[in-house]
């Protein structure tokens, strides 16, 4: 009887890893060829894809798209501030949201239902692109390296994302460190820190993505200072001038549609290919560091006990 | 409040030892709530625009023109109005769907995953499943485009139906509106599904490991120990997720409804942000614009404040 | 007069890098022109101060363009450094993105030196942003810059909200010098024809084209060929992707005979209505719905992208479409790139019986784009003496045809021309940002036209390199037409009537409304009346109809007509 029923188990759990599995494979190449149709674009000859029918593979190879990329020197200037952007939006935002976080966990807190009221409803509204860029300049941050992360500090959504994580953690832990006499700060550091690395990590990768594609504050606030352009500004500028007029009807006529984007050896197309791959490289590699962080996740899990 | 009237003469005191008792969370919160309210709250001055007919030249908001609420009826009413409305309609169709199916689709992969053990798998499938997450919209919307064309102009899809017989000419996906709801939602899922699922895979590495070997000597299967045990591990990540996601209901993306857009299915394409960026930013018209952005912040503020009600009453963890 | 100018500017570099002048009270910088009168005295006129190395500027510049900003080592950044002492920091703004940008500008109230953005220009001028060029535009002051200006002075003074009209923006294209040769490109509209067709038909007369005639053409070739490098073949392609939707909207007029004013037909009283509910349009989109059930109609040209349609073009397997020569460029260059000339288009004009066509028009000068100084500018002098010194003959051919003997050569004639070598260069997006200033001239006036000596401004149009740069394909597509260039397949155009055209007449908010309001219908309605079946056609065009009566269309009307009568009462003449 028993056999039985384990056979019957075992045949449960192939069908079930098998189907799993071939569901998992399915889902990899249809997400991957998304990417590899992008690779394959950004090595190919750009008046040769124009023609269509690139899917995996590069039809008439070069790496002329890349070296326009490459070729623009102020990428990489702007390279080194996306990366300085990015790590303070980083280290500020998983401290202090974290900290806030941790304040609002805390079921006596009289200040709790208000405090997150106040930062929830920040996802709801916007002021509109005027009035923020008017606050910006006044309080003197149009064209300074502030002014990339002094906005962005404490995203609602994180927020309450670290104190749902937060909350799981069992009050007995805390209540235990408070008999001992620590205080809120040091709880939070000590105790709250350590057993949130998941939730922490999460809020980093989400945190640094979202620096590191963003492109419209440096337009609104540092087109005017080349020093401080971001390395997907200044992409985007790559990408527009490849394109014929864009948009709108070029001025002048015959002339300017003459000396318009008329290269014609590369396109916005392929452009763009090489662009995707040159941003999302970095994160690619960066993110398996942070996966650590998951996977383990299960071992950090049991000490809780 | 039955009790505060009884403890009348001790009440001063309870809320200042109160105060004093919490100072450190005190120091350690409000600095900060000042600080949003600054950046997110005081801007808000700027809504007075909507009731205005702002010229950006006349620089400061008190010298406008007022027009009080003729923004909000330019929005609402004569042919403007009805195709606002559409769009309204529009919007929270496309959101509902791809919610629904962003949903189905992450929190499942989520469970599959962790049900894998072969490690390396499991993490392979994870880094490739994310990556869609990194390309522009602009170039999904293109392969999306292609995908959903005729076999000639490389659509996959057509060509795989015929090839299998289901259909035997090539079905325009494009060019009827009631698929287009639905291509949002799967281009949504496609793009995000697996960096979705990043924040739930994190979430389930929360849950207490005993609670399996618990349910393995009870005889559970798989499946039950998914239902009974993972998922409501994930249950308070899930909930407080779907909350807030109520609330931006009325943001439906952009990027996708511009790019795949066109005259024939614009009937069901055309969402809030796309009629503000034709007839508000790109004609200088920025009372309009921001007259829409206040329809959508109050409807949002109200979806999520009965959202959180309704949570509250099932016996959900509030978000409030 | 201008070999005077140069001449007195030449003896003023060379006195102000020898005397030693104390800088006038005013603030401005640097010495004015001296004169030398009969007794031999030097005077000091009032004039622009002089740009040299010695009394360095920068200009903080920001330019509406899709041109990236130069490369740092840029070899024309440095002439001007070391010729003028003029440094430029540059603020590139996409067009798709301006209009943000703009406003948020407008409200702050700081502004770079020098503003050079596309139509919206216009907001700038009514936001207060720019100051009056009027003083500067003199003989004796910026006196390229009065010349270029001087007989369109009335068309380009606006009045900015204090009844006073006045320019406040120096145009950029199309204020032609010498003869209006007419080039030998064509850039605009067209119903193109692929070139491989009229071989296969014989080279048949391109003369009274129809669209009856254009079809049929394109119908005789298609049962020839019903593919074309394995592909199906495509009879026509209608364009009418996001910011192109004129290709839908804009041939009923040209069919009509009528130039293109936007969304309005002008009669010979002036007065213009919108032409989207006559019969002259249902009868074009009539046309195309029985052409597509002929199975001549491309029916994805209605979902696809802009990149789509593109590529569609690039395997050479449409044989015709209504576009605009610049717009397809990209396609068009693929093709040549893969050596199939012959699969590359010609314009054709169909009109309907009785009308002459008028597809080609004199190009416009853009009244609404190019260099304004800005109110935030402290030496608005010394902005205007650039801009001035940028539209000297020397300069125009430095960032027009580039360095003589590194990018174009002088032959015995004094004509100029190009090796191969130097032509492929100027392919190249990385050369291009290192040599040549790209962003900034596409906002600077420019001396289009031929310059004193004969040479075309423009590379493009010097004959020369025209022919030079032709494929033997093309040569014999041309010989048996018997026509010389690509223009020669347009109408001559005939002189603008003086209030064209209506499609920048800057409209207010409402106006602008309609106007949107109206292409959203067209492009809601005409594809599915094309793609229906022909017995519908009727219904969904009442449809249609009925909806446009329902948009304010007299706003629009009115907003174009009383753009037209203030042009006419305005625009005859300079100063």
């Amino acid at each position: 009887m028993k056999a039985k029923k384990r056979k019957k188990v075992d045949i449960e759990n192939i069908t079930f890893t098998t189907l799993n599995t071939c569901y998992l494979l399915f889902l990899c190449i249809v997400m991957l060829y998304p990417m590899l149709n992008t690779l394959a674009v950004s090595f190919n000859d750009a008046m040769d894809t124009v023609r269509g029918g690139i899917y995996l593979l590069p039809r008439k190879f070069t790496f002329y798209n890349y070296y326009v990329v490459f070729n623009m020197d102020t990428i990489y200037n702007a390279f080194y501030i996306s990366v300085a952007k990015t790590i303070v939006i980083v280290v500020t935002n998983l401290f202090f949201t974290s900290m806030l976080a941790y304040t609002l966990s805390r079921k006596e807190y009289i200040l709790r239902k208000f405090i997150t009221t106040v930062f929830v409803l920040t996802m709801y509204f916007n002021a509109g692109l005027i009035p923020n860029y008017m606050l910006i300049k006044n309080l003197g941050m149009i064209n300074t390296f502030r002014v990339y992360w002094i906005p962005h500090i404490i995203s609602a959504f994180n927020l309450i994302v670290l104190r749902t994580y937060i909350k799981t953690i069992p009050e007995s832990l805390i209540e235990s460190a408070r008999i001992d006499g620590a205080r809120e700060f040091r709880i939070y550091m000590q105790i709250v820190m350590p057993l949130i690395i998941p939730a922490l990590a999460t809020i980093a990768l989400f945190v640094a993505v979202g620096s590191w594609n963003s492109w419209f504050d440096t337009f609104l606030y540092n087109s005017a200072k080349q020093e401080l352009s971001t390395l997907q500004y200044e992409l985007q500028k790559l990408l527009a001038s490849t394109m014929t007029a864009g948009s709108r009807a070029p001025a002048g006529g015959a002339y300017a549609a003459a000396q318009a984007g008329a290269s014609n050896v590369t396109t916005p197309q392929s452009i763009r290919a090489a662009i995707t791959i040159v941003t999302a490289v970095p994160i690619l590699l960066v993110y398996p560091f942070l996966q650590r962080y998951f996977i383990h996740g299960l071992a950090i899990g049991s000490v809780k006990e | 409040m039955a009790t505060k009237s009884l403890a009348q003469p001790k009440r001063k005191k309870t809320v200042w030892d109160t105060i004093i008792a919490q100072r450190e969370l005190i120091i350690m919160s409000v600095p900060l709530l000042l600080y949003k309210i600054l950046f997110s709250y005081v801007p808000v001055i700027g809504w007075t625009m909507a009731f205005q007919n702002y010229k950006p030249a006349v620089r400061s908001i008190w010298k406008q023109e007022w027009v009080g609420l003729a923004n909000f009826a330019k929005l609402f009413t004569g042919v403007n109005g009805e195709r606002f409305i559409k769009d309204v309609r529009n919007t929270l169709g496309q959101s509902f769907l791809t919610l629904l199916v962003g949903y189905l689709g992450s929190i499942s992969l989520a469970l599959l995953l962790n049900e894998v053990k072969n490690i390396k798998f499991k993490r392979i499938v994870q880094n490739i499943t994310y990556m869609p997450h990194f390309l522009s919209w602009i170039i999904v919307a293109g392969l999306v485009s292609t995908m959903l064309a005729v076999p000639t102009s490389g659509g996959i899809i057509n060509d795989v139906l015929i090839r299998l017989g289901i259909i035997k000419e090539s079905i325009m996906f494009l060019s009827y509106p009631e698929y287009f709801w639905w291509i949002v939602a799967f281009s949504h899922l496609w793009k995000e599904m697996g960096w979705n699922s990043i924040i739930y895979l994190a979430a389930m590495t929360s849950i207490d490991p005993t609670l399996y070997e618990a349910a393995i000597i009870d005889g559970a299967n798989r499946y039950q120990k998914m239902w009974h045990i993972t998922l409501p591990g994930i249950k308070p990540t899930i909930m407080v997720l779907l909350i807030m996601n109520i609330g931006q209901l009325l943001e439906a993306g952009f990027e996708i409804q511009y790019f795949l857009g066109n005259g024939l299915v614009v009937e069901r394409s055309e969402i809030i942000d796309i009629f503000v960026l034709k007839y508000g930013i790109q004609m200088g018209n920025y009372s309009l614009a921001t007259a829409a952005g206040i329809f959508k912040s109050v409807v949002s503020i109200i979806l999520i404040s009965v959202a959180n009600f309704i949570a509250g009453r099932i016996g959900e963890e509030k978000l409030i | 007069m201008k070999k005077i100018v140069s001449l007195l500017l030449v003896m003023l570099l060379v006195l102000t890098a020898t005397a030693c002048q104390p800088a006038p009270k005013q603030g401005t910088q640097g010495t004015g022109i001296q004169t030398v009168s009969e007794t031999g005295e030097s005077k000091q006129t009032t004039g622009l101060p002089v740009l040299s190395p010695d009394d360095p500027t920068t200009f903080s510049v920001w330019i509406t363009t899709n041109f990236s900003a130069p490369a740092a080592d840029n070899k024309l950044t440095k002439l001007l450094k070391e010729k003028l002492g003029v440094t430029i920091n540059y603020e590139i703004i996409t067009p798709d993105t301006a209009d943000q940008k703009i406003g948020v500008m407008l409200a702050g109230g700081e502004y770079p030196d020098l503003i050079g953005t596309t139509d919206l220009n216009y907001r700038f001028i009514m936001g207060g942003a720019l100051i009056p060029l009027d003083d500067y535009l003199t003989e004796d002051k910026a006196n390229y810059l009065f010349e270029h200006v001087r007989p369109y002075w009335n068309r380009l003074a606006t009045d900015a909200g204090d009844g006073v009209k006045r320019i406040y923006i120096l145009p950029n294209y199309n204020r032609y010098y010498g003869e209006i040769t007419g080039g030998t490109h064509y850039g605009a509209s067209g119903f193109w024809i692929q070139k491989h067709v009229l071989q296969e038909l014989g080279y048949p007369s391109l003369d009274n084209m129809t669209l009856e005639r254009y079809f049929q053409m394109i119908e005789e070739y298609m049962k020839k060929y019903p593919t074309i490098d394995g592909q199906p073949t495509i009879g026509f392609e209608i364009l009418c992707a996001p910011g192109r939707e004129w290709g839908l909207t804009n041939p009923p007029q040209y069919l009509a005979g009528a130039p293109n004013n936007g969304g309005v037909i002008v009669d010979e009283n002036n007065v213009a209505t919108i032409f989207a509910d006559k019969d002259i349009a249902k009868r074009y989109y009539k046309f195309l719905n029985q052409m597509n059930a002929r199975g001549l109609v491309d029916r994805e040209s209605f979902t696809q992208t802009l990149d789509q349609y593109l590529a569609k073009l690039a395997t050479g397997r449409v044989l015709g479409m209504y576009d605009q020569r610049w717009s397809f460029g990209n396609a068009h260059d693929s093709l040549v790139s893969q050596g199939r000339d012959e699969r590359t288009w010609v314009s054709t004009m169909p009109v309907y019986e009785g009308k002459t066509p008028y597809y080609a028009d004199r190009d416009v000068m853009n009244i609404n784009q190019g260099f304004g100084v800005s109110v935030s500018c402290k030496y608005p002098d010394k902005a205007v003496a650039f801009l001035n010194t940028m539209l000297s003959e020397e300069w125009q051919k430095i960032l027009s045809w580039g360095i003589e003997g590194e990018d174009y050569h002088v032959d015995a004639n004094g004509r100029f021309y190009r090796t191969p070598e130097q032509r492929e260069q100027q392919k190249d997006l990385v050369w291009r940002s290192k040599n040549k200033l790209e962003a900034l001239m596409d906002q600077l006036p420019k001396h289009q036209g031929t310059f004193s000596d004969g040479n075309a401004f423009s590379p493009g149009d010097q004959p020369e390199e025209f022919f030079e740069t032709l494929s033997d394909y093309d040569k014999n597509f041309l010989n048996a037409y018997g026509k010389k260039t690509w223009r020669d397949f347009l109408n001559q155009p005939p002189e603008n009537p003086v209030y064209y055209p209506c499609w920048n007449i800057y409209l207010d908010e409402d106006a602008q409304t309609v106007s949107q309001q109206l292409t959203d219908l067209a492009l809601q309605y005409l594809p599915k009346a094309i793609l229906a079946d022909p017995s519908e056609f009727d219904a969904i065009w009442d449809e249609y109809v009925s909806a446009i009566r329902k948009v304010n269309v007299k706003v629009y009307e009115d907003a174009i007509n009383a753009g037209i009568q203030e042009r006419i009462r305005n625009w005859g003449g300079g100063r």
